[in-house]
């Protein structure tokens, strides 16, 4: 947050600069990205930091970090929030790393295919996507006739409102966020590798084993760092999908918002939500510079 | 890429069903918004089209629908221009501060939705900025910003710099700069950022929740309020709309890949934390 604070100055010092400089021509040069640095640096001052500023001093009174960390509610919703994220980003990952195989093995043809199947849902909204649970999972949905079709059940099972139902829909709107990292590591082993591998006598599973799997696992940690961080921000998901049982950090911010009218409590856990998803960035960028993945931010 | 050696196995076996659980939902919606009962199921017992005359007579809707575009409206405009000034301005600039300043363009994307939104929702208030759909079409030209900022990035990558260089050599003057080298290049980013830009606003829930009113309130967010208490063929009408959208941001993004024959370079923009709360 402290950048905000360097561009101001740069962007301020343009028209001064104009007056100074005798030399022309380099000037038009360097006016001319300063000035287009400028609205940005107006825009994020006053309409991103600013708000951030009314946040933090918001959250600074009548003792609101005491009070918030000492609600049952809130520790609750902080356990659930943890738990929830833990297990969505396990399913995600084995699953995103399934697809991601998939499509490594494709011709380059069913790679589009296979990528657009993946991308759909990424474009589409979480609303839409909850909306389609609650339908598919409803007593009478989609899912129940075909257990019971099936014969896995004799009556419907309760699959909405519950905690099952949350990480169904989570992980339904992480997966992209899982594949294409997983991708990109598979993509990048150099397939003399395998090839080695293989004429040495290595199966199917061992060739995973030994010198896949070994290869990807800095792209399956950032995967999973970056899957448990979108996790911990959910909202919609777990007021459509979950019960009263299973929500999460932000609905706790809703909480003191809008029913308490607490925003000073508000504040506070909204930045102690913002302080754990900063250390996982933090972590985050460092395993990918570890690994020698692209810089994100 | 390795070339088509699409041995069978189990492990892709095993991932059929995964793309069925990806893709299922996402394809159900569609043809429940034509669902003949008040009630909604899938399948459809009887196909009618009554959910979306019945969706385009209702003005809640309606005004659900032009605030959710008056929104994106502002958005769109917002970070195209001011995405793409950034990232025009920092092209192969090295400067002391520089991952700074390129962190806080990005960090809106950081910054979970939910605090953002209150963020928002204390300061509109306090600056006397409330009722209208303007605060929620600029809080969403900050999240979508960072998008066109990297769309636009992404598209400088493949500008030569001894372009520039030779073009001021003949004698052309920024604008010209601008027009004939600048403007070519960074177009498709242009294109992609307000797609992204349009996609993030429509989508958008957590923030226009909290800085809704009566006379502002958005297509997600009158379907988030209804799907709480019922689910009905109008929902899934106007689901069928986004899905409609998705699927047309998702065409333009396959042609940008199958043109650049690569994956790959779309694939930085989707990885990072595109923190659009669920």
């Amino acid at each position: 947050m402290a950048g905000g604070k360097l561009i101001m100055p740069l962007a301020a010092a343009a028209p001064a600069q104009a007056c100074d400089t005798s030399r022309g021509r380099r000037f038009r040069v360097r006016g001319t990205w300063l000035l287009l640095l400028a609205p940005i640096a107006a825009f994020d001052a006053i309409l991103f930091l600013t708000p951030l500023g009314t946040l933090v001093s918001s959250s600074m009174q009548n003792q609101a970090y005491q009070r918030v960390l000492e609600d049952p509610l809130v520790i609750k919703s902080l356990i659930n929030t943890f738990e929830i994220s833990a297990v969505s980003t396990l399913v995600t990952i084995v699953s995103g790393y399934l697809l991601a195989w998939a499509i490594w093995r494709s011709s380059a043809l069913t790679r589009v295919v296979l990528f657009a199947l993946v991308l759909l849902p990424f474009w589409t909204g979480v609303l839409v996507k909850n909306f389609a649970w609650a339908v598919l999972l409803q007593d009478n949905g989609l899912v129940n006739d075909a257990l019971q079709g099936l014969g896995f059940t004799d009556h419907p099972l309760t699959l909405l409102h519950n905690r099952f139902a949350v990480v169904l829909g989570m992980v339904h709107y992480l997966l992209p966020y899982a594949v294409f990292p997983i991708f990109a590591a598979l993509a990048a082993i150099d397939n003399r590798l395998e090839l080695a591998a293989r004429s040495l006598g290595a199966g199917e599973l061992s060739v995973f084993r030994r010198v896949i799997l070994p290869l990807t696992v800095p792209g399956v940690s950032a995967a999973g760092l970056l899957v448990f961080i979108i996790s911990t921000g959910f909202f919609i998901t777990p007021v459509v999908l979950g019960g009263p049982g299973d929500q999460m950090i932000a609905n706790q911010i809703d909480f003191y918002t809008m029913e308490l009218t607490d925003f000073a409590g508000a504040s506070a856990l909204a930045l102690v939500l913002t302080a754990i998803v900063s250390v996982l960035v933090a972590v985050y960028q460092r395993i990918l510079r570890a690994g020698g993945a692209h810089e994100v931010g | 890429m390795r070339s088509a050696s699409s041995r069978f196995s189990p492990a892709l076996l095993a991932a059929v069903p995964v793309f069925v659980f990806l893709v299922v939902p996402t394809a159900i919606v569609v043809p429940m918004a034509f669902n003949h009962s008040r009630y909604i199921t899938f399948p459809p017992d009887r196909f009618s089209t009554d959910a979306v005359t019945g969706f385009f007579g209702d003005t809640a809707w309606i005004s659900a629908v032009l605030a959710s575009l008056q929104a994106a409206g502002i958005a769109v405009v917002l970070a195209v221009l001011l995405g793409g000034a950034a990232a025009v301005a920092l092209h192969g600039r090295q400067f002391p501060g520089r991952s700074a300043v390129t962190g806080v363009i990005l960090a809106p994307m950081i910054v979970p939705a939910v605090v953002l939104a209150l963020a928002f929702y204390q300061f509109f208030n306090s600056v006397g900025l409330v009722g209208t759909i303007l605060p929620i079409g600029l809080a969403h030209a900050v999240i979508a910003t960072p998008y066109a900022f990297l769309t636009v990035r992404a598209s400088l990558s493949g500008l030569n710099p001894a372009l520039v260089r030779s073009a001021q050599s003949l004698g052309a003057g920024t604008p010209s700069v601008a027009r004939f080298v600048y403007l070519p290049v960074i177009r498709p980013g242009l294109v992609a950022g307000a797609l992204f830009a349009f996609s993030v606003s429509i989508d958008e829930t957590v923030i226009a929740l909290f800085l809704q009113s009566p006379s502002a309130t958005t297509l997600p967010v009158k379907m988030f309020t209804d799907i709480q208490y019922n689910l009905t063929p109008k929902i899934a009408v106007s689901s069928a709309m986004l899905v409609t959208v998705a699927t047309l941001g998702l065409l333009v993004q396959v042609l940008f890949m199958l043109r650049r024959r690569s994956i790959a370079r779309m694939l930085p923009l989707t990885t990072v934390a595109a923190d659009q709360t669920g």
